[in-house]
């Protein structure tokens, strides 16, 4: 490992050299940012990723019933797991996708989970990633690079290697392919994940390409290639969201997506990677039930715990909330990013009274949650000392007909000593992590 | 493109339909059971035109049966983005003190006809997709308003109501009405013209609002600005 610590510099350059980055748009400008790469490894113990997998490959499997069934029969829902307000008047739920059936029945292929581990050693599931969650090629890339680096560090610490993720993908996009080629459907050059799309295109051997490229045809989608022939395609794994996918279908604003290729998916003609409409799933309201999903389509009891959440929907859960106002953090289901998220002792007086009414008012609209205590990890600083900052994991949980848990995973870190928020975008950085085969 | 299709109220013979430059298409139908078709026109060109004609039989039954459908149940009584009350649409649901009526039918029988006392028929105010709050800050607008209008305010009762496009006798374009799920059968109610829908009306296609009636859609590649215009004729024979 300290091989590693010390090649450090090294393997940040290399990173900028093979254009690890991400794009941001600031002030209505595209730039470029590097993500950093910090030596000092996350590690996981054999028996922890065992532990870790177990319940990763239980929620997953949990949500993929939950999908089939919210857009066919709506079982839960009759059976009264699940209130109807927060399936219909949910962002995420899509009227169009009511009644298809992905191929293979498979909605989530590629799910990224969050985690974080607390101060009492316990790890819990901050949300669920169904929709286009990125994030694999950073470990993948800077695993191939420390290797050049360190070559004897992973073996000798006995680190399972991660470098089949491409392999696994591969799997998935054949598994549910309905006959054709695989493509990577990317919005293009100023998408901010454009580096990964390129790479994973490259390490799986599909096509990478923009939606100006592909056509919907008499129910079927082609590829065009340099000599204008068509191509069938089978797969696709579209890094595009929902909304833009289909002009036709979704936002009809939409220039980066490609006309009535839902018309093609609805047909069982073409496999979509992840399925639309998974936004159901992974929504801040849904995120409360999804250990009552586990008891009702598995009949097990969860593996892994959600953070402890409160549903003012539900009078008890709005006492609880109104009680210990000061210790919760509350958030509001419809946004995403880190917007809308407010900590009960961060109001004044005035603020808190007006926040509470808005609360009583629209109760379906927030979800409330203990503040967890993280248990932070060591990162190396500009000056070469340890120093604890905040961190999470995202876990990538394949599915193709069998679940599977990528025995590596994506640990992010804040940089600013006071941040709990890792994200990139925010000037977060990434670590290795490491899974140990015994 | 949606084109009309047999419903209980209606049944539809001799659909011609035409289109220039391009001889493939395809039929589907969406979630709302909407029939439509697509295709694409790879040539180069700078006008396309589409041309639809048939025979309607209309008022064969005059309201369509529910059927027991509660993804269809619940998604109407859901508010949508152009639905979604605000402070205006909430007062005026509070003005018309709609629990003084019994049932689904006759609040919307009282909405379809004070509706046009307060919101004026004024076309070219209101925007393509404007929501109900929007429009009724304005005043007035075009049928889609009424419609949005009335919807929002049947949601806020909890009462089913869908979004149809049509056709009506002696109209030149197209027209928007809503219908409202009442002891098992979806009633039509056209608040523009404060009229029960009868037997003048063709359906075209029905949705959760505006936004999934559209009755032509299309994007093209290429720098140049575009024009659309709509013509429908209606006769009776």
């Amino acid at each position: 490992m300290n091989q590693i610590i010390k090649k450090s510099e090294t393997i940040n350059k290399l990173l900028s050299r093979y254009g690890v980055k991400f794009g941001i748009y600031k002030n209505g400008t595209f730039k470029e940012q590097l993500f950093p790469f910090d030596p000092i490894p996350r590690v996981i113990k054999h028996d922890e990723f065992l532990f870790l997998e177990k319940g990763l490959t239980q929620r997953v499997d949990a949500l993929n019933c939950f999908l089939l069934d919210i857009y066919s029969n709506k079982q839960i829902v009759k059976d009264g797991i699940i209130p109807e307000e927060f399936i219909y008047s949910a962002k995420g739920f899509l009227p169009p996708c009511d009644g298809v059936v992905p191929p293979k029945k498979i909605y989530s292929h590629i799910s990224g989970i969050d985690l974080v581990q607390s101060k009492d050693d316990n790890w819990y599931i901050l949300e669920d990633n169904l929709r286009v969650p990125s994030g694999a090629s950073y470990p993948m890339i800077s695993r191939e690079l420390q290797r050049r680096s360190a070559p004897d560090a992973f073996s000798s610490n006995s680190v399972i290697d991660n470098r089949n993720y491409a392999d696994l993908l591969k799997e998935v996009m054949d598994y549910v392919n309905t006959g054709g080629i695989n493509v990577i459907l990317s919005p293009g050059r100023y998408n901010a994940a454009f580096f990964e799309h390129s790479y994973l295109a490259e390490m799986t051997g599909a096509v990478l390409t923009t939606g100006k490229d592909i056509v919907c045809e008499n129910d079927n989608l082609y590829y065009i290639d340099y000599n204008g022939k068509k191509q069938r395609v089978g797969a696709v794994y579209r890094r595009i969201s929902d909304e833009y996918l289909d002009p036709m279908t979704f936002n009809e604003e939409s220039v980066i997506g490609i006309p009535h290729i839902f018309e093609a998916y609805k047909k069982g003609n073409v496999a979509l990677l992840n399925a639309p409409g998974n936004g159901i799933a992974d929504d801040k309201g849904i995120y409360y039930f999804v250990p009552k999903m586990i008891k009702y389509y598995l009949g097990e009891d969860a593996v892994l715990m959600n953070a402890p959440t409160y549903l003012p929907f539900y009078e008890e859960d709005m006492n609880y909330v109104l009680s210990n106002f000061d210790k919760l953090v509350i958030k509001d289901v419809a946004e995403a990013g880190g917007y809308g998220v407010i900590f009960g002792n961060s109001l004044t007086k005035e603020k808190k009274a007006e926040f509470i009414d808005l609360l009583k008012s629209q109760p379906r609209r927030f979800i409330a949650q203990e503040v967890i205590d993280f248990y932070d990890l060591d990162i190396l600083d500009e000056k070469g000392n340890q120093v604890p900052r905040k961190a999470d994991l995202r876990a990538f949980v394949l599915s193709n007909g069998k679940t599977k848990v990528w025995p590596s995973g994506l640990t992010r870190f804040s940089r600013d000593p006071d941040s709990f928020i890792v994200n990139s975008s925010q000037g977060g950085g990434f670590k290795d992590t490491w899974v140990l085969s015994r | 493109m949606f084109f009309p299709e047999d419903t209980a109220r209606q049944s539809v013979e001799d659909v011609q339909i035409e289109i220039s430059n391009c001889d493939k298409y395809c039929i589907t139908y969406d979630n709302f059971k909407n029939k439509k078709f697509y295709g694409l026109i790879e040539k180069p060109h700078n006008r396309f035109d589409v041309n639809i004609s048939g025979i309607a039989t209309s008022g064969i039954d005059i309201y369509e049966k529910y059927t027991n459908n509660p993804f269809e149940f619940s998604l109407l009584k859901a508010q949508t983005e152009l639905t979604m009350p605000g402070e205006l649409m909430t007062e005026y649901h509070k003005k018309l003190e709609l629990d003084t009526f019994s049932g689904p039918y006759y609040k919307a029988l009282y909405i379809m006809n004070t509706l046009p006392d307060t919101f004026k028929y004024t076309p070219g105010v209101t925007e393509v997709h404007e929501s109900a709050e929007n429009a009724l800050a304005l005043g007035q607008g075009v049928c889609q308003d009424f419609a949005h209008i009335m919807i929002s305010l049947l949601r806020m009762e909890g009462i089913p109501a869908r979004y149809v496009v049509g056709m009506m006798l002696g109209e030149g374009s197209s027209h928007a009405w809503v219908e409202v799920l009442c002891n098992g059968y979806w009633y039509g109610f056209d608040p523009t013209n404060r009229k029960l829908v009868n037997d003048e009306y063709i359906r075209v296609s029905c949705g959760r609002d505006s936004n999934d009636c559209s009755v032509i859609k299309g994007s093209f590649y290429g720098i140049v600005t575009q024009k659309q215009s709509e013509t429908v004729t209606v006769e009776e024979i």
